[in-house]
């Protein structure tokens, strides 16, 4: 469920720039590779392939609509892996739109369509704690509902994920070392090119014809890291509490830019910049963010998302947490000789 | 489909939500370092006898192993690890001063695997 997108409800233009405004719920596999957990981050999807429930997302903002309006959204995802390396997951996210949002101005509730994401798993390089991963998003047209904005057709998101870890820089530079990067990018193809309205004119009673074109939209991102956990485990055991050994500060970034069939769109990138934490538990993870728009056209408060996430790899590594087809050990690292 | 979420439903969902809190707690995880003597990244005024990890997770003897090298590559691990519960051990030969490079791989008793790595130093 990378990269949900948040509609908002009236002008067509804005609405437009909303189906691929703020990406919102994203919340991937997450996975450990060497010395390295990546964490299921919020904003964009991880580069791994795991087992996992992300079970609630909550995100509250204002969105870039005019005149702006408060949006809340509560989503979930299902994570399931196949086979060691290919996975998909299932989201869902329902809607709340406060007056003036929706298509009457009175607010709006609904679910936004659902969401299928297969992802499969080509690089992970433990010594130099990289992963590299493709996937496929579709979003299913006709599942959500009209009144918050979930489209009439299906959109597809071919995406490329990447993770690398700084566990091999030098000594002297070995306070780096806890950092990790992340990335996403994706491009998103509106199934269907454009949409027309037929009406009637109410001054001169003649028929008019609205054309809303459906941009193709490049939907990028990254996160950056540090990791509490590998500083304590890898760099330097500071003797801090374990409360705090725990903690993976992070900033996120989640934009999208409009890149063809923009006739109607523009091509302005939106997004948000999304300051925040990670918490590790066992068998869990918190998460806490703020979104803060980078512009007027994606939204007008700074806005927050928190989320709850479960590593079913680890609550029932021989039952729902293992792959459907393959070993039931979760291969997190090869381990040379077994 | 539209369907509101009261507050009355998010409060259910917390409440269903909090036992699972509870039980992932106490859940079986992938086998990470919590914790080593000498500890991870410092310095010990004499070389130590032998490198004990804490994990979080039950390991497999017959799976995990601890390798320890000096800064010039040098091996002084004494070869097999002792494990015992999340506990792995193994004695070292002596070194010298200098970094101390500990490897180490496991396969935690829910058939996970992991691996890792650090430094210490020792008299510098």
């Amino acid at each position: 469920m990378s990269m949900r997108l948040l509609r908002a409800g009236l002008p067509r233009l804005v609405i437009l720039l909303a189906v691929m405004l703020v990406p919102l719920g994203g919340s991937g596999a997450h996975e450990i590779v060497g010395n390295r957990l990546f964490p299921a981050t919020l904003g964009i999807d991880d580069p791994g392939v795991n087992d996992e429930l992300s079970i609630p997302t909550v995100a509250v903002f204002k969105t870039g609509d005019d005149p702006s309006f408060r949006q809340r959204d509560i989503s979930g995802e299902f994570s399931k892996r196949i086979t060691d390396a290919f996975g998909v997951s299932f989201g869902v996210t329902h809607s709340h739109f406060s007056a003036p949002g929706g298509p009457a101005g009175m607010g709006a509730d609904g679910f936004q369509n659902l969401e299928t994401t297969f992802k499969y798993r080509l690089v992970k390089d433990p010594v130099h704690e990289f992963i590299l991963s493709v996937g496929l998003s579709v979003e299913w047209g006709r599942t959500g509902a009209q009144s918050v904005g979930a489209e009439q057709f299906n959109v597809y998101t071919p995406t490329v994920y990447f993770g690398k870890g700084f566990g091999d820089l030098p000594d002297t530079l070995s306070w780096i070392r806890p950092v990790a990067v992340t990335g996403q990018v994706g491009y998103a193809i509106p199934g269907r090119r454009s949409t027309a309205t037929f009406g009637i004119d109410p001054d001169s009673g003649d028929p008019t014809v609205d054309t809303e074109f459906h941009p193709r939209v490049l939907q990028w991102g990254g996160t950056l890291q540090y990791s509490m956990p590998y500083l304590k485990s890898a760099v330097i055991d500071l003797g801090l509490p374990d409360f705090i050994n725990r903690f993976i500060p992070i900033v996120e970034a989640t934009l999208q830019t409009p890149v063809a069939n923009t006739f109607t769109s523009g091509t302005l990138t939106t997004g948000t910049i999304n300051p925040g934490f990670l918490w590790i538990g066992k068998g869990f993870q918190i998460g806490v963010e703020a979104l803060i728009p980078i512009n007027r056209q994606s939204g007008t408060n700074v806005g927050v998302i928190g989320q709850l996430h479960f590593y079913l790899d680890d609550l029932d590594p021989r039952g729902i947490g293992r792959p459907i087809f393959g070993n039931a050990v979760a291969r997190a690292t090869p381990i040379a000789g077994n | 489909m539209a369907k509101r979420l009261s507050v009355r439903h998010v409060t259910s969902v917390g409440l269903f939500l909090l036992p699972l809190l509870l039980v992932t707690g106490q859940a079986m995880a992938h086998a990470l370092l919590d914790r080593a003597e000498p500890r991870v990244g410092n310095t010990v005024a004499t070389a130590p006898q032998e490198v004990t990890l804490w994990f979080t997770q039950k390991l497999e003897a017959a799976f995990s192993t601890i390798t320890v090298t000096t800064a010039a590559g040098q091996r002084v691990d004494a070869g097999k690890a002792r494990v015992s519960g999340t506990q792995m051990s193994v004695s070292l030969r002596s070194g010298g001063a200098g970094t101390y490079h500990v490897s180490w791989r496991v396969l935690s008793v829910d058939a996970h695997k992991t691996e890792g790595s650090f430094t210490f130093k020792v008299g510098q």
